[in-house]
């Protein structure tokens, strides 16, 4: 293939920017997840980027654990968002800010 | 018997530590517990005395080493005794009037509350004062000295529920404290100069040679203060008068017979550093001297029946003191032993009047109580007649005999104005006898007044008892036992040709004496209208009465500026500003807390955005360094 | 220009344009079909970058499980919320994409130093890591570099599940909200906690 790595990396850190300031701005605790969701597909891209660069399949490998521990990760987490929508009846972070001053 | 002497002090220590432990189970045993082992202290006392008198004359010196108290590099300190006939002399009287006391004392106090501790307090007395006197080195004496300060701090406080008895407690501590601070500092030069406390080192005859006169002035000064502090002299007498808040056991044994004639002890003990200074000698003198014509004065215009003792023996203390200053070293103590007797008598006579009469100890509202109380009366008028020297009894070979020296010594002043100063005590003795017990009732308290118990008037008739016998032991350096016991200890009784001759002597020293009992028995006894004649002269009387004004002026100079100092200590420093920087730390701190715990907002959002922040930074502090 | 270039240029400009979009959608539906189309040009990403089995998985576990279960969430929460436009903290906004731009500045200056804009990939991929094909490969590095850690995942799995069971348990009978609401039983008082 002849693109150049670096532009796949750039992609990537759009993409982990771009989820970093989802989870800043968004209140919706759903969406706040997928922005989430958004950095770790940059990430993975990025990995199996620097997998295609160095020549091994260990970017890969990684890229395959990543994806399982977010599956993992996505499921607990959208049980305590439900668990909280059970009790608090919002979806909306700011809600949920009893621990405070 | 007299490796066993250490009895002496530790028999009464034992009492103390038995009664303060056991006290309120003993209840009024503890009472007989404490007189009985100051009884066996006692006779331990005689035992030792059999001993020591059994030695040759110049070999009458014992030192018991008991432990070694402080080893510091070089300064080395032990708990020493010294058996000679002075300590035998004031242990032996510190025993015998201790134990009367004690046993009068039972029946005095009965039914207080802390009857114990009383007892406690007062063997923890005799055993201070014990060791005092027979300590053999000025650091074992001090802390002597020093314990029974705290006594008498405890004993006249004994009341402490009562305001003026904790003052009273109070001012004496720290007015003798002053006198003990220099005392201290003059140990203190002792050892530096002298090179020892050792009684041994220190007084033997070579040592005049080891520093100039001056040195000793000084040291004699200093030890002086000492004394005047604890022997209520002036300047420091004013604790004495207001230390009668105490029970009158107290005032009789601490305040006439004991503690207050240690000063006495001390003066005569250390007489070495007095002679080679010279200027010491003339200080005790004179001291001694305006006291006893101050304290007599004072105490014709008292009404209060026990401070009329109190001053008394201020005067008396003068008394001794001239003695000291005029060489008379062992008259000083016959008269100590004398006054002991006799003014403990006085101060048990007085008691025994006050529980007749309910406490009451105004002389103006008493009057006629020799007829309800024939024995208490008695006994007052035996301890009276000793005060005024009349012959015959202790008080007068005593009296007699320093005032002989004085004439003798050529010292023409000191002698018109001692016989003034015993003119004034037979003056105000009798006076006191003749409100009390003559006359007629004056107060319902007076008409209804009754006879003390038998355990406060057997201690009495025994003391009346030696009032007239301690002349035995007389002080006629022929024939006199003291001066022949203390002579190689304290120095024999000069003898000058100068003044009058002795049946002379004896004849004005009775004029003077009978003089002044008939004066008082014509002023006060009914015929005149004294009250209205005090009320002509009230300006005078409140300036005697006042004791001159002395207390009104150290209250002013001393107490007043040190309340204020206090004051301002108190309200301004460490309430503006201690407590202001106190607070202040705190006030700030919680300011800082307010505004700091605004970064927990609780949503979760802000902290993210802190954590990006931290990423952030550390990637570009990462980013800058590679 | 080759195939793959062509490629990378079409569905790079998809992919972040979709990344942006799903942040400015109101409703969680439509953003959450912006990220699915996202995750679809992720998986061609992975198929140019010779990874076909990633390409695969990621389409069938991401885009697939990950994100129905996403919808169905958001079905259950109910999908007419709108977020409340106003920020409680006024600089969250600003901060936000500050620190945002600067982030992707460092990633910037670290890809070009670390990297360099000119390198290549690999020479010779598929001889040489794709050695009988990629599945194969892979499973190759999976169950002998990386035995350990991949069975220690499928423990994470186990735990995950039961995690979400405990979690989302119902000690009342099971009861939906829509028969909340037609019995008129409030049976979760939502709770106003100051």
């Amino acid at each position: 293939m002849s693109t150049p790595i670096a532009y796949f990396l750039l992609v990537s850190a759009a993409l982990f920017t771009i989820g970093t300031v989802g989870v800043m701005v968004r209140k919706n605790a759903l969406l706040i997840f997928m922005s989430i969701e958004l950095q770790l597909n940059g990430v993975n891209l990025a990995l199996v980027a620097f997998s295609r660069m160095h020549g091994n399949l260990v970017g890969q490998a990684l890229t395959f654990f990543s994806m399982v521990v977010a599956a993992a990760e996505v499921v607990v987490g959208l049980a305590i968002i439900v668990f909280v929508f059970r009790r608090r009846r919002t979806a909306n972070v700011d809600d949920l800010s009893v621990l405070r001053w | 018997m007299l490796d066993l002497v250490w009895l002496v002090p530790a028999l009464p220590l034992a009492g103390f530590a038995a009664n303060l432990f056991f006290g309120r189970r003993l209840g009024r045993a503890a009472g007989w517990l404490a007189s009985l082992l100051m009884g066996a202290s006692f006779v331990v006392a005689v035992l030792v005395a059999r001993d020591l008198l059994g030695l040759p004359t110049e070999e009458r010196v014992h030192i018991l080493h008991l432990f070694d108290w402080i080893e510091v590099g070089s300064f080395r300190v032990g708990a020493d005794l010294r058996v000679d006939p002075l300590s035998l002399t004031m242990i032996l009287v510190v025993t015998a009037v201790g134990s009367l006391i004690h046993i009068y004392s039972i029946g005095y106090m009965q039914g207080d509350p802390r009857f114990g501790r009383f007892f406690a307090y007062l063997n923890l007395f005799c055993a201070f004062m014990l060791t005092l006197v027979l300590a053999e080195n000025l650091l074992f004496l001090y802390l002597g000295w020093e314990g029974v300060g705290l006594c008498s701090y405890l004993l006249i406080g004994f009341w402490f529920e009562r305001t003026a008895a904790a003052n009273a407690a109070k001012k004496a501590f720290v007015t003798t404290r002053i006198g003990d601070t220099f005392m201290l500092i003059g140990i203190s030069l002792v050892f530096l100069r002298l090179g020892s406390l050792d009684l041994s080192t220190v007084l033997a005859p070579e040592i005049a040679g080891v520093q100039p006169s001056g040195v000793f002035t000084i040291l004699a000064l200093l030890l002086f203060a000492g004394a005047i502090g604890k022997s209520a002299q002036i300047p420091l007498h004013v604790w004495l008068p207001d230390a009668m808040e105490g029970p009158t056991p107290v005032s009789a044994l601490i305040h006439a017979a004991t503690m207050v004639t240690a000063g006495v002890y001390l003066v005569v003990r250390m007489h070495l550093f007095f002679e080679i200074s010279g200027v010491a000698l003339t200080v005790v003198l004179v001291v001694g001297l305006v006291t006893a014509v101050y304290a007599g004065l004072t105490a014709l215009a008292q009404d209060d029946i026990k401070r009329v003792l109190a001053y008394s023996t201020i005067s008396q203390l003068g008394f001794m003191f001239l003695a000291a200053g005029l060489e008379a070293y062992a008259a000083a103590i016959v008269m100590l032993a004398a006054h002991a007797a006799y003014k403990a008598l006085l101060f048990l006579s007085a008691g025994s009047v006050m529980h007749g009469m309910g406490d009451e100890t105004d002389l103006k509202l008493m009057g006629g109580l020799r007829r309800p109380m024939p024995w208490t009366a008695g006994m007052m008028a035996i301890g009276a007649l000793a005060l005024s020297g009349v012959i015959g009894l202790s008080g007068y070979f005593a009296k007699d005999a320093i005032l002989a020296i004085a004439s003798e010594e050529g010292k023409a002043l000191v002698y018109w104005v001692g016989v003034f100063a015993a003119f004034l005590s037979a003056l105000y003795i009798g006076r006191l006898v003749v409100l009390a017990f003559l006359g007629e009732a004056r107060s319902e308290r007076a008409r209804h007044a009754h006879e003390s118990p038998a355990i406060m008037l057997v201690p009495l008739g025994v003391l009346a008892v030696g009032a007239v016998a301690l002349g035995a032991l007389a002080l006629d350096k022929e024939t006199g036992l003291l001066p022949a016991l203390l002579g190689p200890v304290l120095g024999e009784l000069e003898v000058g040709t100068a003044g009058l001759p002795e049946p002379a002597l004896i004849v004005l020293s009775q004029v003077v004496a009978f003089g002044g009992l008939l004066l008082a028995w014509f002023v006060y006894g009914g015929r005149i209208d004294w009250l209205a004649l005090r009320a002509r002269v009230s300006s005078l009387y409140r300036f005697l009465n006042r004791g001159m004004y002395v207390d009104d002026l150290y209250g002013a100079l001393v107490v007043a500026p040190g309340k204020a100092g206090s004051a301002f200590l108190a309200y301004v420093v460490d309430l503006r500003i201690v407590d202001r920087a106190v607070n202040g730390t705190g006030a700030a701190i919680q300011r800082l807390a307010r505004v700091g715990r605004r970064v927990q907002t609780g949503l979760v959002r802000t902290y993210a955005l802190a954590f990006l922040l931290g990423a952030v930074a550390l990637l570009a502090y990462v980013g800058s360094r590679i | 220009m080759s195939a793959d270039q062509i490629v990378f240029w079409v569905f790079a400009p998809i992919s972040i344009g979709s990344a942006i979009a799903m942040l400015f959608q109101r409703n969680a539906v439509h953003a959450a079909l912006f990220l699915i189309v996202n995750l679809f040009t992720i998986a061609v990403f992975y198929l140019v970058l010779d990874a076909p089995f990633l390409f695969a998985v990621q389409i069938i576990v991401y885009a697939g499980a990950i994100m129905v279960l996403f919808l169905f969430v958001i079905m259950l929460l109910g999908v007419d919320r709108e977020e409340v436009l106003t920020e409680r903290v006024w600089w969250q906004r600003p901060a936000a994409i500050l620190l945002g731009v600067g982030v992707f500045a460092e990633l910037f200056f670290a890809i070009r130093a670390g990297v360099g804009f000119a390198t290549e990939g690999a020479e010779a991929f598929a001889e040489t890591a794709n050695r009988g094909g990629n599945p194969q490969a892979l499973s190759r590095v999976l169950f002998r570099d990386y035995l350990f850690p991949f069975e220690a995942t499928s423990v994470l799995l186990i735990v995950a599940a039961i995690a979400a069971m405990m979690l989302a348990h119902r000690r009342r009978r099971a009861i939906t909200l829509a028969e909340q609401e037609a019995e008129g039983v409030g049976l979760l008082e939502p709770e106003v906690v100051p």
